[in-house]
Protein backbone atom coordinates (compact mmCIF):
# COMPACT_ATOMS: atom_id res chain seq x y z
CA UNK A 1 0.00 0.00 0.00
CA UNK A 2 2.71 2.43 1.01
CA UNK A 3 4.44 1.76 -2.31
CA UNK A 4 1.31 1.69 -4.44
CA UNK A 5 0.04 5.16 -3.50
CA UNK A 6 3.22 7.06 -4.52
CA UNK A 7 3.49 5.06 -7.77
CA UNK A 8 -0.11 5.90 -8.66
CA UNK A 9 0.53 9.54 -7.77
CA UNK A 10 3.58 9.48 -10.04
CA UNK A 11 1.58 8.07 -12.96
CA UNK A 12 -1.22 10.59 -12.41
CA UNK A 13 1.26 13.48 -12.37
CA UNK A 14 2.94 12.10 -15.49
CA UNK A 15 -0.47 12.07 -17.18
CA UNK A 16 -1.01 15.73 -16.23
CA UNK A 17 2.46 16.70 -17.47
CA UNK A 18 1.86 14.94 -20.79
CA UNK A 19 -1.45 16.79 -21.23
CA UNK A 20 0.22 20.08 -20.27
CA UNK A 21 3.06 19.51 -22.73
CA UNK A 22 0.65 18.76 -25.58
CA UNK A 23 -1.47 21.76 -24.62
CA UNK A 24 1.54 24.09 -24.70
CA UNK A 25 2.90 22.73 -27.99
CA UNK A 26 -0.30 22.33 -29.99
CA UNK A 27 -2.58 24.84 -28.21
CA UNK A 28 -5.31 22.21 -27.83
CA UNK A 29 -6.42 20.91 -24.44
CA UNK A 30 -7.05 17.17 -24.82
CA UNK A 31 -7.16 15.38 -21.44
CA UNK A 32 -7.38 11.94 -23.07
CA UNK A 33 -4.43 12.47 -25.43
CA UNK A 34 -1.94 10.38 -23.34
CA UNK A 35 -4.30 7.39 -23.54
CA UNK A 36 -4.81 7.61 -27.30
CA UNK A 37 -1.11 8.26 -27.90
CA UNK A 38 -0.14 5.24 -25.79
CA UNK A 39 -2.66 3.04 -27.58
CA UNK A 40 -1.38 4.20 -30.93
CA UNK A 41 2.22 3.45 -29.95
CA UNK A 42 1.57 0.10 -28.29
CA UNK A 43 -0.64 -1.11 -31.13
CA UNK A 44 1.90 -0.03 -33.74
CA UNK A 45 4.78 -2.11 -34.98
CA UNK A 46 7.96 -1.98 -32.86
CA UNK A 47 10.83 -2.25 -35.32
CA UNK A 48 14.33 -3.44 -34.49
CA UNK A 49 17.03 -1.75 -36.56
CA UNK A 50 19.54 -3.74 -38.57
CA UNK A 51 22.57 -5.01 -36.57
CA UNK A 52 21.65 -3.52 -33.19
CA UNK A 53 23.39 -4.11 -29.89
CA UNK A 54 20.23 -5.90 -28.86
CA UNK A 55 20.98 -5.95 -25.13
CA UNK A 56 21.46 -2.17 -24.93
CA UNK A 57 18.61 -1.48 -27.32
CA UNK A 58 16.12 -3.39 -25.17
CA UNK A 59 17.50 -2.26 -21.79
CA UNK A 60 17.73 1.49 -22.46
CA UNK A 61 14.02 2.48 -22.27
CA UNK A 62 13.48 0.30 -19.20
CA UNK A 63 16.56 1.71 -17.46
CA UNK A 64 15.40 5.28 -18.18
CA UNK A 65 12.01 4.48 -16.63
CA UNK A 66 13.67 2.75 -13.67
CA UNK A 67 16.03 5.66 -13.00
CA UNK A 68 13.16 8.15 -13.08
CA UNK A 69 11.01 6.07 -10.73
CA UNK A 70 13.91 5.44 -8.33
CA UNK A 71 14.66 9.17 -8.17
CA UNK A 72 11.05 9.78 -7.21
CA UNK A 73 11.16 6.93 -4.68
CA UNK A 74 13.22 8.99 -2.24
CA UNK A 75 11.05 12.13 -2.53
CA UNK A 76 8.12 12.58 -0.13
CA UNK A 77 4.66 13.60 -1.38
CA UNK A 78 3.27 13.97 2.15
CA UNK A 79 4.88 13.42 5.61
CA UNK A 80 4.47 9.63 5.42
CA UNK A 81 3.86 9.18 1.71
CA UNK A 82 7.34 8.25 0.52
CA UNK A 83 8.53 4.92 -0.89
CA UNK A 84 11.89 4.71 0.90
CA UNK A 85 12.95 7.02 3.70
CA UNK A 86 16.72 6.57 3.44
CA UNK A 87 19.07 8.56 5.67
CA UNK A 88 20.91 9.60 2.49
CA UNK A 89 17.83 10.17 0.34
CA UNK A 90 18.97 13.54 -1.07
CA UNK A 91 22.10 11.80 -2.33
CA UNK A 92 20.08 8.82 -3.53
CA UNK A 93 18.01 11.08 -5.82
CA UNK A 94 21.22 12.12 -7.48
CA UNK A 95 22.47 8.52 -7.69
CA UNK A 96 19.29 7.50 -9.51
CA UNK A 97 19.54 10.48 -11.88
CA UNK A 98 23.07 9.42 -12.85
CA UNK A 99 21.55 6.36 -14.54
CA UNK A 100 19.58 8.59 -16.92
CA UNK A 101 22.96 9.14 -18.57
CA UNK A 102 23.66 5.40 -18.75
CA UNK A 103 20.21 4.77 -20.26
CA UNK A 104 20.70 7.43 -22.93
CA UNK A 105 24.20 6.18 -23.77
CA UNK A 106 22.72 2.70 -24.24
CA UNK A 107 19.89 4.10 -26.35
CA UNK A 108 22.49 5.95 -28.41
CA UNK A 109 24.83 3.02 -28.95
CA UNK A 110 22.23 0.23 -29.15
CA UNK A 111 20.46 0.82 -32.47
CA UNK A 112 23.66 1.29 -34.54
CA UNK A 113 22.37 4.51 -36.07
CA UNK A 114 24.24 7.77 -36.64
CA UNK A 115 21.60 10.13 -35.22
CA UNK A 116 21.09 8.03 -32.10
CA UNK A 117 24.85 7.73 -31.56
CA UNK A 118 25.41 11.49 -31.78
CA UNK A 119 22.47 12.08 -29.45
CA UNK A 120 23.81 9.65 -26.87
CA UNK A 121 27.31 11.11 -26.76
CA UNK A 122 25.90 14.61 -26.68
CA UNK A 123 24.09 13.77 -23.49
CA UNK A 124 27.39 12.69 -21.94
CA UNK A 125 28.74 16.20 -22.56
CA UNK A 126 25.51 17.65 -21.24
CA UNK A 127 25.93 15.61 -18.04
CA UNK A 128 29.38 17.07 -17.50
CA UNK A 129 27.75 20.49 -17.73
CA UNK A 130 24.79 19.94 -15.40
CA UNK A 131 25.90 17.35 -12.83
CA UNK A 132 27.76 19.77 -10.56
CA UNK A 133 24.79 22.15 -10.72
CA UNK A 134 22.58 19.39 -9.32
CA UNK A 135 24.93 18.28 -6.53
CA UNK A 136 26.18 21.65 -5.28
CA UNK A 137 22.73 23.27 -4.75
CA UNK A 138 21.58 20.06 -2.99
CA UNK A 139 24.63 20.42 -0.71
CA UNK A 140 23.48 23.89 0.32
CA UNK A 141 19.94 22.61 0.91
CA UNK A 142 21.27 19.76 3.08
CA UNK A 143 23.42 22.27 4.99
CA UNK A 144 20.36 24.20 6.07
CA UNK A 145 18.41 21.06 7.01
CA UNK A 146 21.53 19.55 8.65
CA UNK A 147 20.36 16.28 7.14
CA UNK A 148 20.29 14.38 3.86
CA UNK A 149 16.83 13.06 4.68
CA UNK A 150 14.33 14.57 2.22
CA UNK A 151 11.57 14.69 4.83
CA UNK A 152 13.90 16.66 7.15
CA UNK A 153 14.71 18.98 4.24
CA UNK A 154 11.00 19.79 3.82
CA UNK A 155 10.56 20.33 7.58
CA UNK A 156 13.57 22.69 7.64
CA UNK A 157 11.62 25.03 5.36
CA UNK A 158 8.67 25.49 7.74
CA UNK A 159 9.76 29.05 8.56
CA UNK A 160 10.95 30.16 5.15
CA UNK A 161 11.03 28.24 1.89
CA UNK A 162 14.44 27.63 0.39
CA UNK A 163 13.45 29.46 -2.78
CA UNK A 164 13.62 32.66 -0.70
CA UNK A 165 16.43 31.53 1.61
CA UNK A 166 18.74 30.54 -1.25
CA UNK A 167 17.27 31.89 -4.52
CA UNK A 168 20.59 31.43 -6.31
CA UNK A 169 20.60 27.70 -5.55
CA UNK A 170 17.00 27.46 -6.75
CA UNK A 171 17.78 29.14 -10.07
CA UNK A 172 20.78 26.87 -10.68
CA UNK A 173 18.92 23.71 -9.68
CA UNK A 174 15.92 24.62 -11.83
CA UNK A 175 18.07 25.06 -14.93
CA UNK A 176 20.09 21.91 -14.18
CA UNK A 177 16.86 19.93 -13.66
CA UNK A 178 15.71 21.01 -17.13
CA UNK A 179 19.06 19.79 -18.50
CA UNK A 180 18.73 16.39 -16.77
CA UNK A 181 15.31 15.80 -18.30
CA UNK A 182 16.63 17.10 -21.65
CA UNK A 183 13.83 19.60 -22.02
CA UNK A 184 14.29 22.44 -24.50
CA UNK A 185 16.57 24.42 -24.67
CA UNK A 186 18.71 21.50 -23.43
CA UNK A 187 17.15 18.85 -25.71
CA UNK A 188 20.52 18.11 -27.31
CA UNK A 189 20.18 14.28 -27.23
CA UNK A 190 16.81 14.27 -29.01
CA UNK A 191 17.04 17.60 -30.88
CA UNK A 192 13.99 17.40 -33.10
CA UNK A 193 14.55 19.18 -36.41
CA UNK A 194 18.28 18.58 -36.25
CA UNK A 195 18.93 14.99 -35.16
CA UNK A 196 15.52 13.63 -36.19
CA UNK A 197 14.85 12.48 -32.65
CA UNK A 198 18.42 11.47 -31.76
CA UNK A 199 18.41 8.75 -29.09
CA UNK A 200 14.68 8.32 -29.64
CA UNK A 201 14.92 8.09 -33.43
CA UNK A 202 15.20 4.31 -33.80
CA UNK A 203 12.56 3.45 -31.21
CA UNK A 204 9.06 2.68 -32.42
CA UNK A 205 5.92 1.12 -31.02
CA UNK A 206 5.87 -0.22 -27.47
CA UNK A 207 9.58 0.48 -26.89
CA UNK A 208 9.01 4.14 -27.76
CA UNK A 209 6.01 4.21 -25.42
CA UNK A 210 8.23 3.05 -22.54
CA UNK A 211 10.90 5.61 -23.49
CA UNK A 212 8.30 8.41 -23.53
CA UNK A 213 6.81 7.26 -20.22
CA UNK A 214 10.29 7.22 -18.66
CA UNK A 215 11.02 10.72 -19.93
CA UNK A 216 7.69 12.08 -18.67
CA UNK A 217 8.17 10.50 -15.24
CA UNK A 218 11.69 11.93 -15.23
CA UNK A 219 10.21 15.42 -15.68
CA UNK A 220 7.79 14.71 -12.81
CA UNK A 221 10.63 13.42 -10.59
CA UNK A 222 12.70 16.52 -11.18
CA UNK A 223 9.73 18.82 -10.61
CA UNK A 224 9.05 16.94 -7.36
CA UNK A 225 12.72 17.28 -6.40
CA UNK A 226 12.55 21.04 -7.01
CA UNK A 227 9.38 21.20 -4.89
CA UNK A 228 10.91 19.18 -2.05
CA UNK A 229 14.25 21.00 -2.03
CA UNK A 230 13.09 24.58 -2.61
CA UNK A 231 9.30 25.05 -2.42
CA UNK A 232 8.58 23.50 0.95
CA UNK A 233 7.28 20.17 -0.36
CA UNK A 234 3.93 19.40 1.24
CA UNK A 235 3.93 22.52 3.46
CA UNK A 236 1.03 24.93 3.00
CA UNK A 237 -2.18 26.09 4.69
CA UNK A 238 -5.78 24.78 4.30
CA UNK A 239 -5.28 22.12 1.64
CA UNK A 240 -4.13 18.56 2.50
CA UNK A 241 -0.35 17.99 2.24
CA UNK A 242 -0.45 15.67 -0.79
CA UNK A 243 -2.49 18.23 -2.75
CA UNK A 244 0.05 20.96 -2.01
CA UNK A 245 2.84 18.67 -3.25
CA UNK A 246 0.91 17.84 -6.42
CA UNK A 247 0.02 21.46 -7.18
CA UNK A 248 3.56 22.71 -6.61
CA UNK A 249 5.03 19.87 -8.67
CA UNK A 250 2.69 20.61 -11.57
CA UNK A 251 3.46 24.32 -11.35
CA UNK A 252 7.22 23.60 -11.50
CA UNK A 253 6.75 21.20 -14.42
CA UNK A 254 4.65 23.80 -16.25
CA UNK A 255 7.31 26.44 -15.61
CA UNK A 256 10.00 24.11 -16.98
CA UNK A 257 7.98 23.38 -20.12
CA UNK A 258 7.10 27.06 -20.61
CA UNK A 259 10.69 28.22 -20.11
CA UNK A 260 11.84 25.89 -22.87
CA UNK A 261 9.39 27.30 -25.39
CA UNK A 262 10.85 30.79 -25.13
CA UNK A 263 14.55 29.96 -25.58
CA UNK A 264 16.46 28.61 -28.61
CA UNK A 265 18.41 25.36 -28.25
CA UNK A 266 21.88 25.77 -26.75
CA UNK A 267 24.99 24.48 -28.45
CA UNK A 268 26.95 21.82 -26.59
CA UNK A 269 30.12 23.94 -26.29
CA UNK A 270 28.16 26.98 -25.10
CA UNK A 271 26.30 24.90 -22.54
CA UNK A 272 29.57 23.55 -21.14
CA UNK A 273 31.16 26.99 -21.11
CA UNK A 274 28.21 28.57 -19.28
CA UNK A 275 27.94 25.72 -16.80
CA UNK A 276 31.63 25.72 -15.88
CA UNK A 277 32.48 29.40 -16.11
CA UNK A 278 29.30 30.82 -14.59
CA UNK A 279 27.30 27.97 -13.03
CA UNK A 280 29.89 26.32 -10.82
CA UNK A 281 31.32 29.57 -9.34
CA UNK A 282 27.75 30.72 -8.63
CA UNK A 283 26.98 27.36 -6.97
CA UNK A 284 30.13 27.81 -4.82
CA UNK A 285 28.96 31.32 -3.92
CA UNK A 286 25.56 29.87 -2.99
CA UNK A 287 27.15 27.33 -0.62
CA UNK A 288 29.25 30.12 0.91
CA UNK A 289 26.26 32.45 1.37
CA UNK A 290 24.15 29.71 2.93
CA UNK A 291 27.05 28.88 5.25
CA UNK A 292 27.33 32.51 6.34
CA UNK A 293 23.55 32.77 6.82
CA UNK A 294 23.55 29.61 8.92
CA UNK A 295 26.30 30.97 11.15
CA UNK A 296 24.88 34.50 11.43
CA UNK A 297 21.18 33.66 11.91
CA UNK A 298 20.80 31.08 14.68
CA UNK B 1 23.68 -11.15 9.65
CA UNK B 2 20.21 -12.38 8.79
CA UNK B 3 19.60 -15.07 6.18
CA UNK B 4 17.95 -12.57 3.85
CA UNK B 5 20.88 -10.20 4.18
CA UNK B 6 23.31 -13.04 3.45
CA UNK B 7 21.28 -13.99 0.38
CA UNK B 8 21.45 -10.41 -0.96
CA UNK B 9 25.17 -10.12 -0.20
CA UNK B 10 25.83 -13.40 -2.05
CA UNK B 11 23.65 -12.36 -4.99
CA UNK B 12 25.27 -8.96 -5.46
CA UNK B 13 28.73 -10.40 -4.88
CA UNK B 14 28.21 -12.99 -7.60
CA UNK B 15 26.70 -10.32 -9.90
CA UNK B 16 29.80 -8.15 -9.39
CA UNK B 17 32.09 -11.07 -10.28
CA UNK B 18 29.97 -12.01 -13.32
CA UNK B 19 29.97 -8.48 -14.75
CA UNK B 20 33.71 -8.25 -14.09
CA UNK B 21 34.15 -11.37 -16.23
CA UNK B 22 31.93 -9.90 -18.96
CA UNK B 23 34.36 -6.95 -19.20
CA UNK B 24 36.92 -9.32 -20.72
CA UNK B 25 34.55 -11.63 -22.57
CA UNK B 26 33.27 -8.95 -24.94
CA UNK B 27 35.10 -7.15 -27.73
CA UNK B 28 32.72 -4.20 -27.75
CA UNK B 29 34.25 -1.26 -25.88
CA UNK B 30 30.82 0.02 -24.95
CA UNK B 31 29.69 -3.32 -23.53
CA UNK B 32 32.99 -3.70 -21.72
CA UNK B 33 32.76 -0.26 -20.08
CA UNK B 34 29.15 -0.67 -19.05
CA UNK B 35 29.82 -4.20 -17.73
CA UNK B 36 32.45 -2.66 -15.48
CA UNK B 37 29.89 -0.06 -14.43
CA UNK B 38 27.35 -2.73 -13.51
CA UNK B 39 30.02 -4.68 -11.66
CA UNK B 40 30.68 -1.57 -9.56
CA UNK B 41 26.95 -0.91 -9.15
CA UNK B 42 26.54 -4.46 -7.85
CA UNK B 43 29.30 -3.70 -5.31
CA UNK B 44 27.35 -0.58 -4.29
CA UNK B 45 24.24 -2.70 -3.82
CA UNK B 46 26.35 -5.12 -1.77
CA UNK B 47 27.36 -2.23 0.51
CA UNK B 48 23.67 -1.35 0.87
CA UNK B 49 22.93 -4.97 1.82
CA UNK B 50 25.70 -4.68 4.44
CA UNK B 51 23.93 -1.59 5.85
CA UNK B 52 26.72 0.78 4.80
CA UNK B 53 24.18 3.13 3.29
CA UNK B 54 26.25 6.20 2.47
CA UNK B 55 29.06 4.16 0.95
CA UNK B 56 26.60 2.18 -1.17
CA UNK B 57 24.71 5.18 -2.51
CA UNK B 58 27.96 7.05 -3.20
CA UNK B 59 29.41 4.07 -5.08
CA UNK B 60 26.25 3.67 -7.18
CA UNK B 61 26.21 7.42 -7.96
CA UNK B 62 29.89 8.03 -8.74
CA UNK B 63 30.44 5.01 -10.96
CA UNK B 64 27.65 5.85 -13.42
CA UNK B 65 29.30 9.06 -14.62
CA UNK B 66 32.88 7.82 -14.28
CA UNK B 67 32.39 4.65 -16.31
CA UNK B 68 30.39 6.52 -18.97
CA UNK B 69 33.28 8.95 -19.39
CA UNK B 70 35.66 6.00 -19.60
CA UNK B 71 33.40 4.51 -22.28
CA UNK B 72 33.75 7.54 -24.56
CA UNK B 73 37.56 7.43 -24.26
CA UNK B 74 37.60 3.70 -25.01
CA UNK B 75 35.41 4.26 -28.06
CA UNK B 76 37.58 7.18 -29.21
CA UNK B 77 40.96 5.50 -28.86
CA UNK B 78 40.33 1.87 -29.87
CA UNK B 79 40.52 0.93 -33.52
CA UNK B 80 37.45 -1.32 -33.42
CA UNK B 81 35.16 0.05 -30.70
CA UNK B 82 32.16 -2.03 -31.72
CA UNK B 83 34.15 -5.27 -31.64
CA UNK B 84 32.63 -6.25 -34.99
CA UNK B 85 35.85 -6.33 -37.05
CA UNK B 86 37.22 -9.55 -35.51
CA UNK B 87 40.26 -7.56 -34.53
CA UNK B 88 42.46 -8.74 -31.66
CA UNK B 89 42.92 -5.75 -29.39
CA UNK B 90 44.86 -7.57 -26.67
CA UNK B 91 48.61 -7.46 -26.19
CA UNK B 92 51.26 -8.67 -23.70
CA UNK B 93 49.02 -11.57 -22.76
CA UNK B 94 51.51 -13.55 -20.71
CA UNK B 95 52.67 -10.52 -18.73
CA UNK B 96 49.04 -9.55 -18.00
CA UNK B 97 48.20 -13.05 -16.77
CA UNK B 98 51.24 -13.12 -14.48
CA UNK B 99 50.50 -9.63 -13.16
CA UNK B 100 46.85 -10.54 -12.59
CA UNK B 101 47.63 -13.73 -10.71
CA UNK B 102 50.29 -12.04 -8.56
CA UNK B 103 47.98 -9.13 -7.71
CA UNK B 104 45.13 -11.49 -6.79
CA UNK B 105 47.49 -13.53 -4.61
CA UNK B 106 48.74 -10.39 -2.82
CA UNK B 107 45.17 -9.25 -2.14
CA UNK B 108 44.23 -12.71 -0.85
CA UNK B 109 47.30 -12.85 1.43
CA UNK B 110 46.57 -9.37 2.81
CA UNK B 111 42.92 -10.30 3.40
CA UNK B 112 43.86 -13.47 5.27
CA UNK B 113 46.80 -12.12 7.28
CA UNK B 114 45.30 -8.80 8.40
CA UNK B 115 44.11 -8.90 12.01
CA UNK B 116 40.57 -7.61 11.43
CA UNK B 117 39.56 -7.77 15.09
CA UNK B 118 36.26 -9.07 16.39
CA UNK B 119 33.30 -8.58 14.02
CA UNK B 120 31.01 -5.71 14.98
CA UNK B 121 27.96 -6.88 16.86
CA UNK B 122 25.83 -3.78 16.29
CA UNK B 123 25.72 -1.37 13.40
CA UNK B 124 25.09 2.35 14.05
CA UNK B 125 21.98 3.58 12.27
CA UNK B 126 22.49 5.34 8.91
CA UNK B 127 22.23 8.91 10.23
CA UNK B 128 24.79 8.14 12.95
CA UNK B 129 27.06 6.68 10.26
CA UNK B 130 26.74 9.92 8.29
CA UNK B 131 27.55 12.02 11.34
CA UNK B 132 30.54 9.84 12.15
CA UNK B 133 31.78 10.14 8.58
CA UNK B 134 31.47 13.93 8.71
CA UNK B 135 33.47 14.11 11.93
CA UNK B 136 36.11 11.81 10.45
CA UNK B 137 36.41 13.93 7.28
CA UNK B 138 36.84 17.15 9.26
CA UNK B 139 39.00 15.60 11.95
CA UNK B 140 41.66 12.91 11.77
CA UNK B 141 41.39 12.34 7.98
CA UNK B 142 41.08 15.99 6.99
CA UNK B 143 44.65 16.35 5.76
CA UNK B 144 44.47 13.17 3.67
CA UNK B 145 41.23 14.12 1.97
CA UNK B 146 42.11 17.76 1.41
CA UNK B 147 45.48 16.75 -0.08
CA UNK B 148 43.75 14.30 -2.41
CA UNK B 149 41.19 16.94 -3.38
CA UNK B 150 43.82 19.57 -4.16
CA UNK B 151 45.87 17.02 -6.13
CA UNK B 152 42.87 16.12 -8.30
CA UNK B 153 42.06 19.81 -8.83
CA UNK B 154 45.66 20.48 -9.85
CA UNK B 155 45.54 17.58 -12.29
CA UNK B 156 42.32 18.94 -13.80
CA UNK B 157 43.77 22.42 -14.24
CA UNK B 158 46.96 20.95 -15.73
CA UNK B 159 45.01 18.74 -18.14
CA UNK B 160 42.95 21.73 -19.29
CA UNK B 161 46.13 23.77 -19.75
CA UNK B 162 47.63 20.98 -21.88
CA UNK B 163 44.48 20.87 -24.03
CA UNK B 164 44.31 24.64 -24.57
CA UNK B 165 46.84 25.01 -27.45
CA UNK B 166 44.99 22.35 -29.49
CA UNK B 167 41.73 24.19 -28.91
CA UNK B 168 43.32 27.48 -29.99
CA UNK B 169 44.66 25.88 -33.18
CA UNK B 170 41.20 24.59 -34.02
CA UNK B 171 39.71 28.05 -33.50
CA UNK B 172 42.26 29.63 -35.81
CA UNK B 173 41.52 27.16 -38.57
Amino acid sequence: MSVLAPILALLLLAWCVAVLDAWMTTGRFRPLAPLTATLALVAGESLVPRKPDRLFFETAPILLLLAAVLAAAALPIAPHLVITDLATSALFVNAALAYVLVALLMAGWGPDGAYAMIGGWRFLGQTIAYSMLIVMPITAVAMRAQSLLTTDIVRSQAGLWNVLYQPLGFALFFVAAMAVSFLPPFDLPTASGELAGGVEAEYTGARRAIFRLGRTILIVSLATATTVFYLGGWLGPWLPPWLWSALKTLAVAAAMLAAGHAVPRLREAHLLAWAWKAGIPLAMLNIFLVGVLLLVIP
Amino acid sequence: MSALQLAFVTFFGLAAVWFALVVFRTSSMMRSALALLFSQTALGALFLALQAEFLGVLQIMMMATEMSIMAIFMVMFMMDPGGLGQMDMTHQKRLSIVAGVVAAAVVAVVAVLTPWGAPATSIPNPSEQLQGLGRELLGRSMLVFETAGITILTAMVAATAVAMPALQRRRER
